[in-house]
């Protein structure tokens, strides 16, 4: 059997284990959160390595990809420099790809998205290729980073602007501590009600909020009008915060296993496992093919009456 | 070592800057804050006042600000004239910066946006 680990900075109540097959191939997934500890998610990095086949890092970004540029977070770097052996991975390579396509296919596909849509991504410089494949369809976007991370009420309406501003900040707040730019351990746990009660009418516009389900649970305000929320790495007590916010419809990218949805660097992991190449070796076109070889396929949950 | 002068005129060259900065303004509509700024190794203190969106420099200090600027005057004057972002001495203990940590990176985003690439 083959072992994937997703190493997370995020909380310890989120960890789960579980056993799937994939292509023929029987694997145990395993999550294991260090609530925010630093050295913790270190030491257990240099536990790991050499003894499983593939290892994803959660709670944490190391690579930003904005069109051609890639950007690293050191923190994130040092977490990833701690494994020598086993193949690491943030989840970044697969974001990139299968986020393009699960819009792509929701548009061609279901009635969820159309063009038009008022579209809030609470932040989006960490998945470029979702708040790209967002705007060449015609959403009306708000890109939400200076908003939900600055506290500035400054939505950003096109890619370009998104793309000009991270290249003039990108090259050095990756330099920042990471816990500074996004909430991590317990802090996934709470919600921000200054920003909640401050910031909730970019929610209550938007038909879809998208992007990474721990900021978009932050400062989601109660009183939703049925939004679709388009995200990953939900557990089925998100399921109900949602639902009890008001939340209409619960699209997932990544596939569900057990009544969680995983998060993109513990699929990324698993890819890069079956693929057993090395990580330098693996293009887009590579997670696209296996992608379409999985049938991977966004998981649609209706959260008015509870079918899938 | 730079001089009180020097920091004096960095700061201008900051506040400049930012005030010509139509987005920066609309940005920071909101934000109003009081910044002060002091050199460790000379008497130097001056007070950054951002109101609605808009930046006012004064010598000297005042009692309750949002956030302090700590750092030798040779730092300060190089991150204010933009010679040097604020990241690295931040992170390695050059640069203190006492506030509310969204402060912290609200201020080092508005140097990016001045002087970023």
């Amino acid at each position: 059997m083959k072992q994937v680990v997703s190493v997370s900075l995020g909380s310890s109540r989120r960890d789960h284990k579980v056993q799937v097959e994939l292509l023929g191939d029987r694997f145990e997934i395993s999550r294991l959160g260090t609530d925010g500890d630093f050295q913790r998610a270190l030491e257990l990095l240099q536990q790991l390595d050499g003894k499983v086949d593939a290892i994803g890092l959660g709670g944490i970004d190391v690579y930003i990809y904005v069109r051609q540029k890639r950007y690293a977070f050191q923190d994130g770097l040092k977490l990833m420099n701690a494994v020598r052996i086993t193949p690491v991975v943030d989840g970044s390579g697969l974001k990139n790809t299968l986020e393009r396509e699960v819009v792509r296919s929701l548009s061609e596909k279901t009635g969820l998205l159309n063009k038009g849509m008022k579209v809030l991504m609470v932040s989006s410089l960490d998945r470029f290729g979702m708040a790209e494949a967002f705007y060449d369809m015609g959403c009306d976007m708000t890109y939400g980073d200076l908003i939900f991370t600055m506290g500035m009420p400054y939505p950003v309406k096109t890619v370009a602007e998104l793309e000009e501003i991270a290249g003039r900040v990108l090259p050095e707040l990756v330099k920042m501590p990471f816990q500074m730019l996004y909430p991590t351990g317990k802090k996934q746990e709470s919600q921000d009600e200054a920003k909640v009660q401050q910031f909730a009418s970019y929610y209550y516009e938007a038909d879809v909020i998208a992007g990474d389900f721990h900021l978009i649970r932050r400062y989601m305000p109660g009183g939703m009008n049925g939004q679709t929320i388009l995200t990953n790495t939900t557990t089925r007590e998100d399921v109900e915060f949602l639902r009890e916010k008001g939340a209409g419809v619960l699209v997932t990218t990544t596939p569900e296993f057990e009544g969680r949805s995983f998060g993109a660097n513990v699929i990324e992991a698993a890819m890069v496992a079956i693929m057993a190449k090395p990580l330098e070796q693996i293009s887009p076109e590579d997670y696209l093919e296996l992608l379409g070889r999985l049938n991977f396929q966004p998981h649609i949950l209706n959260l008015k009456s509870s079918s899938v | 070592m730079a001089t009180h002068t020097e920091i004096t005129e960095s700061l201008m060259v900051f506040k400049d800057k930012y005030n010509k900065n139509e987005r920066l303004k609309v940005m920071n509509k909101d934000w109003d804050r009081v910044v002060v700024i002091k050199a460790t190794d000379i008497e130097s203190l001056h007070t950054l006042t951002v109101w609605k969106g808009v930046v006012s420099l004064n010598e000297g200090t005042t009692e309750k600000p949002d956030l302090t600027v700590i750092s030798d005057s040779e730092t300060l004057a190089d991150i204010f004239y933009g010679d040097i972002t604020p990241t690295e001495p931040y992170n390695d203990g050059t640069l203190k910066i006492l506030g509310q940590e969204d402060d912290i990176i609200r201020l080092d985003f508005i140097s990016l946006m001045i002087w970023g690439e």
